[in-house]
Order: structure tokens, then C-alpha cells, then sequence
């Protein structure tokens, strides 16, 4: 059974600091297992002025398992799946302690973004690419920090989406939307042709 | 390619497995490694390898012969880095002794006591009951008791509680086929030595060009 007296007080205590931390959790649906986790990207790095969503799962056993994390915002880094947004970070796996909690890991996960660890990736490609070519590799993800986790972007996120679920493959809705500057009806009217 | 591994660095490799003994833990696998260079001069004309991104990442195959299973394990960054992996105990620390457990002294919870236990995040209430580690750190006994039963480590500070020798060890095996399982990216093919033909299962999103079989 989760704890979710325990959930329950980390969201009001997340909820008292969002000024300082920047940190928010939110609730996703109706059950406290399901939450949305939001972090801004550290100043200083190509992450800067994004805000990256993480999907979180609370798992059965929580606070004694980890709880899954996820990012939803894409993001280029070594140790977060350019696919799937899956995290490589050793708290949320086998170095969880229940000492620790939905802020504190989100903390984690939003230092991981500061100081990656190439030599133990989750992305095969982004860790090649930012140890053999870090220029590259600062420039793709300061492009996908600004594609992806701008609140502008955002916008375009939701469109995307809304078309989406209108049955119009997800790609080509991006791509319609890109092409008409974002303006959802002639996205729609071209799809449409 | 700096990380193309060539043979001095696989013997060396081999030389400081038998030292730290994880040879057992490679024994049923013969080691195949391939990468961009063989392949393109290979037979690398099919249109599915227009992806030169995807051909230039190293892979390493493992084959075990008594299972009749082979694993390619694409894009790992070096043979350097994936031994490691193998190596590194990756599973957390294993429970605490029941006896160790036990051992742990509690206490009364006295009027003015501050602070929580951070397990559950409750306060703490005159007159209950916490149990204190080693380490000085106290939690309340169902909270740190559950805890210390999964791993044998203080919640704040990573205090090490004594291990059974025995469950300790059958995790170890466990957790290193855990461990084989998750590496990076993998593509399991089964296969069968008389010829019946093969299946080719692919676990994630690898790219699907390592079966050359049409
Ligand atoms: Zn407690
Ligand atoms: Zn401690």
C-alpha cells in the first residue's frame, strides 16, 4: 500500500516552497500515485530558461521503493533517453533511501541536468556525442531546451496533442503546425488537403 | 575511434576479471565485438544502413552456447565502461540481519522531543516509541524494522547495518542477472545450431540492422 498520508504532506511541503526550490508537484488525475513533477533547468547550462515535466509513478511500496520518474519534455542529455525520457540516476534506483523524497529526488534529477555523467549514459548517442564533441552536443540541447521545454513551445506541445488525438499522426501534426507558424486552424487545413 | 577496443585492451580486461574474480560471471559467453570499420567495408549495402549514426556505434556481441542465446549490446561507450557496469555491485545493499535488527535498542519518546521520523514523515508524539541505529539516527521500530529488512542501510546517513552472510550472497547472483538484463541498449536473438532458423526479438528501440539474414 502507498503511504499516501506521506505523499499527501510532501505535496504541501513541496507546495510551501515553490518561490525557492522552483520545484512543483502537481496532481495528475484523481489518485495521489499518479503526479506531474516540474523543474526548471539549471542557469548556466544548455538547459537554461526551459521547464522540463517529469511524469511520476508512485509505486506500491513508497516510500520503500523509489518512485518512477520520467521526463515528458524531451530533453538532450547523456543521461536521459532522447526516446523515451527514461533517467539514469542511481537514487531513483538502487541507491533510494526514504530519507529521501518527491523534492529532494526532483533536486537530484534537476543537478543531474548540471553535471551529466557520460560514462554511465542512459542515451548511447547523446553521451558519444557530448565526449566527442561537446560543441555539438551544446548546441542540440540548447535547441531542444528551446523546441521543447519553452513555455512558447509548450503551446505548440498542446496543439500538437489536440490534433493528435483528432487522429492525425503526431509527426505530421508537428510538422503542419511548424509550417503554418503555429496557427492551429491552418494546421488543421492543411492536414486536411 | 579511441574507444575501439583492440586486443591488448581485451587482455588486459581479462587479466583484471580472473584478478577480481567476476571470470565466473562471464564464463558461458564468448566475446564478439564489432564495429563501424568492419562494417562498412562489409556487406553494408542494404538501404537499412543509410543510418551511419546507428553503423558507427561500437557493438558487442555475448553468445552463450549452452542457452543458445546471443546478446548484442549496441552503443555501449567502451568495453571499459560495460565491465564496470557488470562489475559494480548495482543492487543496493542487501537486508540487515534479523539479529541486528533486533539488536537495536528503543526508546520512550519524551515531552518536548522535536523532529519526525523521515520514513513516514510523522512527528514525533510524547510517549511513543523510536528505535535508534547505530549511527544515532531513530525512526519509529514498523518503519525502520521494514526498512532495514529491504536494505541494511541507515535512511540518512547509509550507516551500514551487518548483512546475512547467505541472503547476501544468493542477491549478489540475482541482482547480476538483473544487472546483464538492463545494460544498454540490447537486442536478445535466440538462435538454434542445426539450422531451424532464427527469431530475432528486439527488447527497445535498437536499431533493427544487426540481423543480416534476408
Ligand atoms: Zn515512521
Ligand atoms: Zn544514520
Amino acid at each position: 500500500m502507498i503511504d499516501f498520508s506521506r505523499v499527501q504532506k510532501e505535496l504541501v511541503e513541496c507546495g510551501k516552497d515553490v518561490e525557492g526550490s522552483g520545484i512543483k508537484l502537481n496532481i495528475k488525475g484523481d489518485s495521489l500515485a499518479r503526479l506531474i513533477g516540474s523543474i526548471p533547468g539549471p542557469i548556466g547550462t544548455p538547459y537554461e530558461g526551459g521547464i522540463f515535466k517529469i511524469d511520476i509513478t508512485i509505486p506500491d511500496g513508497y516510500p520503500f521503493e523509489p518512485p518512477k520518474m520520467q521526463f515528458t519534455t524531451k530533453v538532450w542529455h547523456p543521461n536521459i533517453s532522447s526516446q523515451s525520457g527514461a533517467i539514469c540516476l542511481d537514487i531513483l534506483k538502487d541507491q533510494w533511501s526514504p530519507a529521501l523524497t518527491l523534492k529532494t529526488a526532483l533536486l537530484s534529477v534537476q543537478a543531474l541536468l548540471s553535471s551529466p555523467e557520460p560514462d554511465d549514459p542512459q542515451d548511447a548517442v547523446v553521451a558519444q556525442q557530448y565526449l566527442k564533441d561537446y560543441q555539438t552536443f551544446v548546441g542540440t540541447a540548447r535547441y531542444w531546451t528551446e523546441t521543447f521545454a519553452k513555455a512558447s513551445s509548450l503551446g505548440i506541445e498542446d496543439k500538437v496533442k489536440k490534433l493528435a488525438e483528432m487522429g492525425f499522426p503526431e509527426a505530421q501534426a508537428r510538422s503542419a503546425l511548424d509550417a503554418v507558424g503555429g496557427d492551429e486552424n491552418l494546421a488543421l487545413e492543411r492536414l486536411c488537403s | 575511434m579511441a574507444s575501439e577496443p583492440d586486443a591488448s585492451e581485451i587482455s588486459a580486461v581479462f587479466e583484471r576479471m580472473v584478478r577480481n574474480r567476476d571470470l565466473t560471471l562471464f564464463l558461458p559467453f564468448i566475446f564478439g565485438l564489432s564495429n563501424a570499420a568492419s562494417r562498412r567495408e562489409g556487406e553494408d549495402s542494404s538501404p537499412e544502413n543509410e543510418n551511419e549514426e546507428s553503423a558507427q556505434r561500437e557493438r558487442i556481441i555475448l553468445i552463450n552456447p549452452f542457452t543458445q542465446g546471443m546478446v548484442v549490446i549496441d552503443g555501449a561507450s567502451s568495453l571499459e565502461a560495460l565491465l564496470r557496469d557488470f562489475g559494480r555491485g548495482k543492487g543496493g545493499r542487501p537486508p540487515a540481519s534479523k539479529e541486528s535488527i533486533d539488536a537495536l535498542p528503543c526508546f520512550k519518546i519524551e515531552e518536548g522531543d522535536e523532529g519526525e521520523c523521515v520514513i513516514c514523515l510523522e512527528e514525533w508524539e510524547a510517549g511513543g516509541e523510536v528505535k535508534e541505529m547505530p549511527c544515532k539516527h531513530k525512526f519509529h521500530p514498523n518503519c525502520v524494522e521494514k526498512w532495514l529488512g529491504i536494505h541494511g542501510s541507515c535512511p540518512v546517513c547509509r550507516y551500514e547495518m551487518p548483512i546475512d552472510e547467505e541472503t547476501g550472497k544468493k542477491r549478489d547472483e540475482e541482482d547480476g542477472e538483473e544487472r546483464r538484463r538492463r545494460i544498454g541498449r540490447e537486442v536478445w536473438v535466440s538462435f538454434s545450431f542445426n539450422g531451424e532458423g532464427r527469431r530475432n526479438e528486439n527488447s527497445n528501440q535498437a536499431p533493427s540492422d544487426d540481423s543480416n539474414d534476408s
